[in-house]
């Protein structure tokens, strides 16, 4: 295989954009607590541009613009299928889009050549890429056969090639911010499903990634088990790590995020503020589908 | 022809028998992997060509294959044969036609494991190889170890194929000893042997799979 992926040509993918309300992240934000959205562009730890993704003649996501800054937390809410998992995806390289950038700082994953085709860059790139984010699934998805200490440290020894001690050291204080102590030494069966996602948050963490993605990480969960893994977000927040959280919590997105992303058919309908976004929504369908939540 | 020396002439031949085993099991289990690989490899030709090797070993008797792998350099290219062949091609028959099984027995394993844990490895920026290797392949032996555990029951009873070959393995012996005698206990003490062996065999997949029972998903 080539270093170069290039994404297939999708026509209906190309005729659906225009018609895309989406307007990307510059465009809100007069929310009182929303200055972030408003630094310049190039403060963006991500910046995903004009992404057309399509599955086969399916469009799945139509010129979705997000930039997300240093020390933000952005939330994202849509109706099911709408495309929340498959944006995180594409950000997270699980996915390739067929057109569009995508950026972490000054590192370029993938943009488009002079046919508006996205064509991504050498693998060492995309490695380089990897250690700048990470992300957390709704099914955990921990190595069943690996200590909790072994699931948090392996891939910052292995991959990252960091010094053992140093990241035991992380993975330690991790574990115990996570309110995990004690279990080092368990495998994720004997855990909870609280506690495993815990141990998926501080896996993630361990690499010292600049951006965190979460895909609705409470879904799975008992209602009583997600309280932790949201307060363990709510603290991350707290410390200004960027985040960004798929998220069927409405009030668990209002509290924590300075910015709400309403999606809905593969576009970004609207966003703001959490404020603004959920108590005065501007588009007919974000006030349909926040109505199933009041 | 007393006891002790039936035993003594099974025990060497026991002990051909335990080499055949090993042999085949050191050669077929890496081999197996490979063919697994082979076999849901990306290139289609590849792929095809080993899924037409996997039905041939499965759907032709593996005395077929000794005889064919023992004679084909001498019928197929005119090569003549030394004696001590007769024990590398019971090798290799059994090592080519094991390794089908156990190709199987790996790609099934490998398929089922979930992709999210494909996923969760990518995004942490493990490579392929280094996914397979520190996070895939341990869970694929513990899924796999009941199907491996009946092959490898079942390749100690087929190590008795070899008497085709004239390979001097135990039921060979026992063959001999029955047929010099006219009588039946030879049979009856290589019958013990065998399953004295299986029920060792069986004992020591136990214990591995009590090891790996450590975790379950
Ligand atoms: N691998 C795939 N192949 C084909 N279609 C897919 C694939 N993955 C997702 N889709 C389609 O893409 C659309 C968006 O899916 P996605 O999973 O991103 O939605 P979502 O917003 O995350 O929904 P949910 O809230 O249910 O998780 C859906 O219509 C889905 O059917
Ligand atoms: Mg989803």
């Amino acid at each position: 295989m080539t270093d170069i992926v290039r994404g297939s040509e999708d026509i209906s993918c190309v005729s659906a954009a225009t018609n895309a309300v989406s307007t990307g992240a510059v465009s809100v934000a007069n929310g009182a607590n929303n200055t972030t959205s408003l630094l310049p562009q190039e403060k963006s730890l991500v910046k995903l541009t004009h992404i057309q993704k399509s599955y086969g003649n399916v469009c799945v996501l139509q010129s979705i613009s997000l930039h997300i800054n240093a020390g933000e937390v952005v939330a994202i809410i849509g109706p099911s299928g709408s495309g929340k998992s498959t944006l995180l995806r594409c950000a997270t390289l699980l996915e390739t889009f067929q057109s569009g950038t995508l950026a972490y700082g000054d590192l370029v994953v993938a943009k488009n050549d002079a046919h508006g085709h996205a064509i991504y860059a050498p693998k060492s790139v995309l490695k380089e890429a990897k250690s700048r984010f990470g992300l957390v699934f709704q099914s955990f998805n921990l190595f069943p056969h690996c200590s909790v200490l072994h699931n948090v440290t392996d891939a910052a020894i292995r991959v990252q090639k960091r010094n053992r001690d140093e990241v035991m050291t992380q993975a330690h204080a991790l574990l115990a911010k996570m309110g995990l102590s004690g279990k080092e030494k368990m495998v994720p069966c004997e855990l909870s499903g609280g506690q495993q996602q815990r141990v998926a948050i501080a896996r993630a963490l361990a690499l010292n990634p600049s951006i965190l993605f979460f895909d609705e990480p409470t879904s799975a969960l008992d209602p009583e088990l997600t309280r932790d893994v949201l307060k363990v977000i709510r603290d991350l927040a707290a410390e200004n790590m960027t985040m960004a959280i798929v998220t069927h919590e409405m009030s668990f997105a209002r509290d924590v995020a300075d910015r709400i992303i309403f999606m809905e058919a593969g576009v970004i309908v609207e966003q703001g503020t959490a404020s603004e976004l959920i108590n005065n929504p501007q588009h007919m369908r974000t006030k349909t589908f926040l109505s199933h939540y009041a | 022809m007393d006891l002790t020396l039936i035993l003594a002439m099974l025990g060497e031949g026991f002990l051909v028998s335990l080499q055949i085993f090993i042999l085949t099991l050191l050669g077929s289990l890496p081999l197996g992997l490979l063919v697994a690989f082979g076999r849901m490899s990306r290139i289609k030709p590849l792929s095809w060509l080993v899924q037409i090797y996997i039905s041939i070993m499965r759907g032709t008797p593996l005395m077929l294959q000794l005889m064919v792998v023992y004679y084909l350099p001498y019928f197929g290219f005119g090569i003549s044969i030394s004696d001590n062949y007769r024990f590398i091609a019971t090798i290799i028959a059994f090592v080519i036609n094991y390794a089908a099984y156990f190709a199987e027995i790996y790609r099934s394993g490998i398929q089922s494991i979930p992709h999210g844990q494909y996923e969760a490895a990518g995004v942490l920026g493990y490579s392929r190889s280094q996914t397979f290797i520190f996070i895939v392949f341990l869970q694929v032996v513990k899924r796999i170890l009941p199907a491996v555990t009946n092959e490898v029951i079942t390749l100690v009873k087929d190590t008795s194929l070899s008497f085709v070959l004239s390979v001097p393995e135990m039921f060979t012996t026992a063959k001999a000893i029955a047929a010099a005698q006219k009588s039946m206990i030879a049979f009856a003490v290589a019958g013990v042997f065998y399953y004295v062996f299986n029920a060792i065999v069986a004992f020591i997949m136990n214990r591995v799979e009590k090891i790996m029972d450590y975790y379950h998903d």
